[in-house]
């Protein structure tokens, strides 16, 4: 089953990240393949993405339920698919600077570990390349200067059910880290800029 | 072509301009190049392979060198009886012998040229075994497995199937496993690491491997350079006006210019101007947009056989995309497999539902002139749950809830309704199709009859594989679509592959293969990979013709 991490360093306290990351509303429009959400109590909603799958791409409903709302640590998910066989968990968590790891990707710690060759290196960054063509660029941002920072780190597992299972996990894991970079490096963004007095800029 | 008169300087220059990078222009390119010509193949999209990467890949060729290793007898005879009459009479028969003479040839040559090593598919029969000359296999050959690992960095460029590209299996294992019948018993562990291993199949393998070859050569394909004219000098074509990321280029093709830039199938107004058919839902990549056919008929080329497509009905799970438009899935199986009907309005049905998928369309497209409309559009597959339980149904695997984007009801009543088919005519229908299904003849359409009709049926199922009862509940409808996996009709050509004038005489220069070519088979459809045969066919032709020619030196 496909799990990744990926962690950024945001310019700002982990309190200000927390008062954003603790409406899913705010952050849900920063899913890869975002289509819309819907809100049916403080700990259950239904997101629609569309979703990459192999050379496809394929509308997945599926239902996101918060298991754990720690603030201004942690808020965990667990996510079910309702139009396809797959269910996952995530967890984005914040901690003040200096406390935790780089910033960075790298496996979730349950994670299957392989040494990465050089071609293997070369089809992620292919595989990055065309993700960025289907959509769109990773927001700009102006590295954190002096102050207050934290880090977001989010963990994504999704495994696919069923029979077929086996073949969807190897192809949706190749779009995991990049889905993973794109919502925590969104967040990011988005707290810079409002900080900044901007809004989101994408480029 | 003043355009090219005022700047008169060619920013490329070669022997050969092949357009496209389906099988018939990398062929036609290997077929130039290393009959001696210099040659720049130029491709539309960002991606390599056209139409074929998308496709089974296989390539149907009569009197083939691999027969022997299946044990089975053919002949040239045999196959120019089988062709001529599925040509309806719409291709001249030297054009028919050109083909059955040369495909076999064809096959060594690039067998010897390329890493492709074909397999005889002795159990994939014609698509009409039993007409005079018509064999029950070992025609359609399989091109096998790819690593595409294998184009190094070009790997992220070869085009992939949205259908196959993500289950690399030959189509031997696909039958040897009961890729249609028994979809639970497919090895999807193994389909997972073949998968992130990199090995592609089908039309990802034939292409694939077609481009190994040129690259084991040199010659890299230019990406997303679309044509959009023909230079024409003293009457003969010279060259190509090219867009480049908005740039303008002038190609020159010292010795011709090879078009094999597909079909018209996506371009709307051709398509209602000149099919005979309704054709909403192409099967395939979607940048076939007539250029070829455009840039022929700009400098006088004969058409023939225009009105004239790969039929394949249409399926589609709303949502689903390829190259950024609907993706409509060609329906090869499940209107073969028990239990499923294809009616009409009035619930009727109309047509052998496991006909091959190109002479079923034609059904689609009867017309009453009484009322003045085409009575089989809309058509629905209508099926019951016991279906579900034992089947796929395109992305829905036997046992899984049924999709949102299916109609169902209770009973067929309500399904009638639901769906806008006359509940009456379909009670009638299911019940006389019923009694068909317990008997294991179908005595009014002649479904399961032939040994086509059971490849793609369940060869468990009795007491015949392509019938089943509807009776379980609840019953299901899903609109059938007008769908192609390409047009066949364009530039008439001659024997070695050049566009001819409506006098008859060649243009000098200019070439064309695969769709944009009048099909050599007219409305017909020989057997699985007649497609992709006829294209390399004439994109060898062309290329060797091409390189051989004196063309203009200067």
């Amino acid at each position: 089953m496909p799990e990744v991490e990926y962690t950024t360093r945001v310019g700002l306290p982990r309190e200000a990240v927390w008062d954003f990351v603790k409406d899913m509303n705010n952050w849900a429009p920063y899913l890869t393949g975002y289509q819309r959400h819907e809100v049916l109590s403080e700990t259950d909603s239904i997101w629609t993405l569309k979703g990459d799958v192999g050379v496809l791409a394929r509308v997945v409903k599926l239902k996101a339920h918060v298991t754990e709302w720690n603030g201004p640590q942690r808020v965990s998910f667990t996510l079910t698919g309702l139009n396809e066989q797959v269910d996952g968990d995530g967890t984005l968590e914040m901690t003040s600077s200096g406390e935790e790891v780089p910033s960075g990707a790298r496996p979730a710690a349950n994670a299957p570990t392989r040494q990465r060759t050089f071609l293997g290196r070369l089809l992620d960054a292919l595989f990055r390349f065309f993700f960025r063509r289907m959509h769109g660029p990773a927001p700009v941002r102006a590295l954190p200067g002096a102050g207050p920072a934290s880090q977001l780190k989010f963990r994504l597992r999704m495994d696919a059910g069923g029979p077929t299972g086996p073949l969807v996990n190897a192809m949706l894991a190749p779009a995991l880290l990049p889905a993973a970079e794109d919502l925590a490096n969104k967040i990011a963004a988005h707290l810079e800029n409002v900080d900044a007095g901007g809004g989101l800029s994408e480029s | 072509m003043d355009w090219f008169k005022k700047k008169k300087r060619w920013d490329l220059e070669t022997d050969v301009v092949v357009l496209g990078t389906g099988a018939a222009g990398m062929t036609a390119a290997l077929a130039a190049q290393t009959s001696g010509a210099s040659v720049l193949l130029l491709e539309k999209s960002r991606l390599v392979g056209g139409t074929t990467a998308v496709s089974g890949g296989v390539v149907w060729i009569p009197n083939n060198h691999h027969l022997a290793e299946v044990g089975i007898k053919d002949s040239r005879e045999e196959a120019l009886k089988y062709v001529k009459r599925l040509t309806d009479g719409r291709t001249e028969d030297a054009l028919v012998e050109r083909f059955v003479d040369t495909a076999p040839a064809m096959l060594s040559w690039v067998e010897a040229s390329t890493p492709l090593r074909f397999k005889a598919l002795a159990r994939y029969p014609d698509y009409h075994p039993e007409f005079p000359g018509g064999k029950p296999g070992g025609r359609s050959l399989d091109p096998g497995l790819f690593d595409a690992n294998e184009l190094g960095p070009w790997k992220k460029s070869l085009r992939r199937s949205p259908v196959f590209g993500m289950t690399a299996m030959t189509v031997a294992e696909a039958t040897d496993w009961g890729v249609f019948s028994k979809p639970l018993k497919l090895p999807f562990k193994l389909l997972g690491e073949r998968y992130a291993k990199g090995l592609v199949c089908y039309g990802g393998a034939l292409a694939g491997q077609l481009l190994k070859a040129l690259l084991e050569r040199g010659l890299e394909p230019r990406l997303e350079h679309v044509a959009r004219d023909l230079v024409v000098e003293e009457g003969r074509v010279t060259g190509v006006r090219v867009e480049h990321k908005g740039q303008e280029l002038f190609v020159r093709g010292r010795r011709g210019v090879v078009l094999a830039c597909g079909g018209f199938e996506w371009n709307r107004a051709l398509a209602a101007q000149f099919l005979g058919g309704v054709l909403t839902h192409p099967n395939s990549p979607p940048t076939n947009e007539g250029d070829g056919l455009k840039m022929a008929m700009a400098v006088g080329a004969d058409l023939g056989n225009m009105s004239e497509a790969w039929w394949c009905p249409a399926l589609a799970i709303p949502g689903e995309e390829y190259d950024g438009k609907q993706l409509h899935r060609g329906d090869f199986a499940t209107r073969s497999l028990p239990h499923t009907i294809i009616v009409n309005r009035k619930g009727r049905r109309f047509v052998n539902e496991a006909q091959n998928y190109n002479d079923l369309m034609k059904a689609f497209f009867a017309f009453e002139p009484s009322a003045y409309e085409r009575p089989n559009l809309p058509a629905w597959l209508v099926f019951d749950h016991a279906y579900l339980e034992k089947y796929a149904l395109m992305t829905v695997m036997p046992g899984q809830p049924a999709p949102e984007w299916l109609q169902r009801a209770d009973t067929l009543d309500e399904l009638a309704r639901l769906v806008g088919i006359d509940a009456r005519g379909l009670a009638q229908t299911v019940e006389r199709f019923n009694g068909f299904a317990v008997e294991g003849v179908d005595r009014e359409l002649g479904r399961g009859e032939s040994l086509y009709d059971h490849f793609y049926g369940d060869p468990d199922h009795r007491p015949n594989p392509n019938l089943g009862t509807i009776g379980k509940k609840p019953f299901y409808a899903l609109e059938v679509h007008p769908g192609a996996i390409g047009t066949k009709g364009g530039a008439r050509v001659n024997g070695d592959a050049q566009v001819l004038r409506v006098d008859g005489a060649p243009i000098p220069g200019l070439y064309a293969a695969g769709n944009v070519m009048a099909g050599v088979t007219g409305g017909g459809y020989p057997g699985a990979g007649s497609t992709i045969a006829a294209a390399m066919t004439f994109g060898y032709l062309a290329g060797r013709h091409a390189a051989a020619a004196t063309g203009t030196q200067t």
